[in-house]
């Protein structure tokens, strides 16, 4: 048992080591969700006077989607790495070790967690920076989080699944789009009350809402809010349930 | 300790495709022997390789390696096993010596040990001034050595070699000759699959021919030279593989789903 826990550490510290290298790579999910941020909360800002829109600046409304867009857009790189580890034949190394398969997965699943700890810490000082407040203070805070990387996980399993099944690297990397569709259609730019009816169904059922409504309750609201229990209830069984669909196809990647 | 350190019997691998890349092969490998198991291109050597070191599953047959069962203990034998495969599969985000350092961990080898045998096999292939580059710098001749060292950070006992001088220049090819004669010297047994009939007659103590998946004969250099009334390893390789251009490596890799994604 011992040496399981340290082949995961190992193969974590490995994976984490990839996050920054090529440091360059980090500037994108960085950026990209800062300039959303800023372009939507000046350009949308009057949205704020309509009504049926809740009380708070619009600013404060898309803060939590910037947050979490950070760790989104970061959460497809170790399917990415996963890939290159396959196409190249290293990945058949670690196969022939005495290890447990198991950590390999668990490595880019630590990684996962670590980029969005970094990202989202630096999209949150930049945000709290700008004078947005958590009202769940520090607990909260670290609620925020816990969805986030339980989520990251989740949606990084989606690039590792694509990774083990087709072994191609640029398959994996236009996964990346997929992000688009499942960021739009849900309440991250507007409240479902306001949405169009078609829109609003296709919300309904987008896990991304629960999580995004999540972390925006917790920004925006009390700990009484019931979208906070619903978001870890959906980042939990995303989690749990792409997790399973992984190993499942790391063991049909091996016969 | 056993008299075979390999023992393969009835082994056959058919792909889902229905291609038979291995037909009913069987054959030992005795401790501390350099064995060569040559071929044309697609006669199933690759493949066979890679059931041996359980990389592909087999379809039947028994794979035995120092006496253990590899269904029944793949993690013991990992052990006591190195591969250097035919694709030099290597980290290009790390250098060489975090990826011994990481390879040494995975092998649970004490700090020390690691560190020893990461300076020895970096002097070894002859790499210690370029340690701590990033291994995407590395040239196809510093990446065949790199990888070798990497195959032998926990001393394996068996070491696994898929055509590792395959693109080398000659002295670079010379280099790795000079350290598989060392090894073997020291006791290691070597697997070593080529197509390269003078670095057969150069390393091997005892070879075995494949074509079409199956062995068409083996023994020692004098032994087939003997048998085959001939004068060269490649006259012996020619009478028992005919002129198979290795049209076949199409079909066997299109079954490999590696190879799919290399392609």
């Amino acid at each position: 048992m011992a040496t399981f826990f340290s082949d995961w550490y190992y193969l974590s510290i490995r994976s984490i080591k990839q996050i920054w290298r090529p440091l360059l790579a980090l500037i994108p999910s960085l950026f990209i969700p800062l300039f959303f941020f800023v372009v939507n909360s000046t350009s949308l800002s009057a949205f704020s006077k309509v009504p049926g829109f809740p009380k708070v600046s619009y600013r404060d409304f898309i803060a939590p989607v910037a947050l979490f867009t950070a760790v989104f857009f970061s959460s497809g790189n170790a399917g990415i790495e996963l890939a290159q580890d396959i196409s190249n034949g290293y990945f058949k190394k670690l196969l022939i070790m005495p290890i447990s398969r198991l950590t390999i997965i668990l490595g880019r699943l630590t990684e996962v967690a670590v980029q969005a700890v970094m990202q989202g810490s630096i999209v949150l000082i930049l945000l709290l920076a700008t004078g947005v407040r958590i009202n769940t203070g520090i607990l909260g805070l670290l609620a925020i989080f816990a969805m986030l990387i339980l989520f990251a996980m989740a949606w990084s399993c989606l690039s590792m699944i694509t990774a083990l099944r087709t072994q191609n690297v640029r398959l994996v990397q236009s996964m990346f789009v997929i992000v688009f569709p499942f960021l739009y259609l849900t309440t991250s730019q507007a409240p479902m009350n306001l949405l169009p009816p078609a829109f609003r169904l296709f919300a309904t059922y987008n896990p991304v809402t629960y999580v995004i409504e999540g972390v925006r309750a917790l920004v925006l609201n009390s700990w009484s809010a019931p979208a906070i229990w619903q978001g870890f209830l959906v980042a939990s069984v995303l989690f749990v349930i792409m997790v399973s669909f992984t190993l499942s196809s790391f063991n049909r990647t091996l016969k | 300790m056993p008299d075979n350190i390999i023992e393969v019997r009835n082994l056959k691998k058919t792909y889902p495709g229905g291609t038979e890349a291995v037909r009913d092969v069987t054959f030992d490998v005795r401790a501390g022997e350099f064995f060569g198991f040559l071929g044309p291109n697609g006669a199933g050597k690759t493949t066979t390789i890679n059931m041996l070191v359980n990389l592909v599953k087999r379809t039947s047959g028994d794979i035995t390696i120092d006496g253990l069962k590899l269904e029944e203990q793949p993690r013991e034998i990992y052990r006591r096993i190195g591969f250097a495969m035919q694709e030099v599969g290597l980290d290009e985000t790390a250098t060489a010596r975090e990826m011994l350092e990481l390879h040494g961990r995975l092998y649970h080898l004490p700090k020390a040990r690691i560190d020893s045998q990461i300076d020895k096999l970096l002097k070894l292939v002859e790499l210690e001034k370029v340690a701590d580059r990033f291994t995407q710098t590395y040239s196809g001749g510093m990446r065949r050595r790199f990888d070798l060292a990497l195959s032998l950070i926990h001393e394996p006992k068996i070491l696994f070699l898929d055509e590792p001088t395959q693109g080398l220049d000659p002295h670079a090819r010379q280099l790795i000759w000079n350290h598989l004669r060392d090894l073997n010297r020291d006791g290691m047994a070597i697997f070593l699959t080529t197509h390269f009939m003078e670095e057969a007659e150069a390393l091997c103590n005892r070879i075995a021919i494949m074509d079409k998946g199956e062995i068409v004969t083996e023994g020692t250099l004098e032994e087939l030279l003997e048998k085959h009334s001939a004068k060269s390893l490649e006259e012996v390789f020619l009478s028992t593989t005919g002129s198979n251009l290795g049209d076949e490596e199409v079909n066997l890799n299109a079954s490999d789903p590696y190879a799919r994604a290399r392609s």
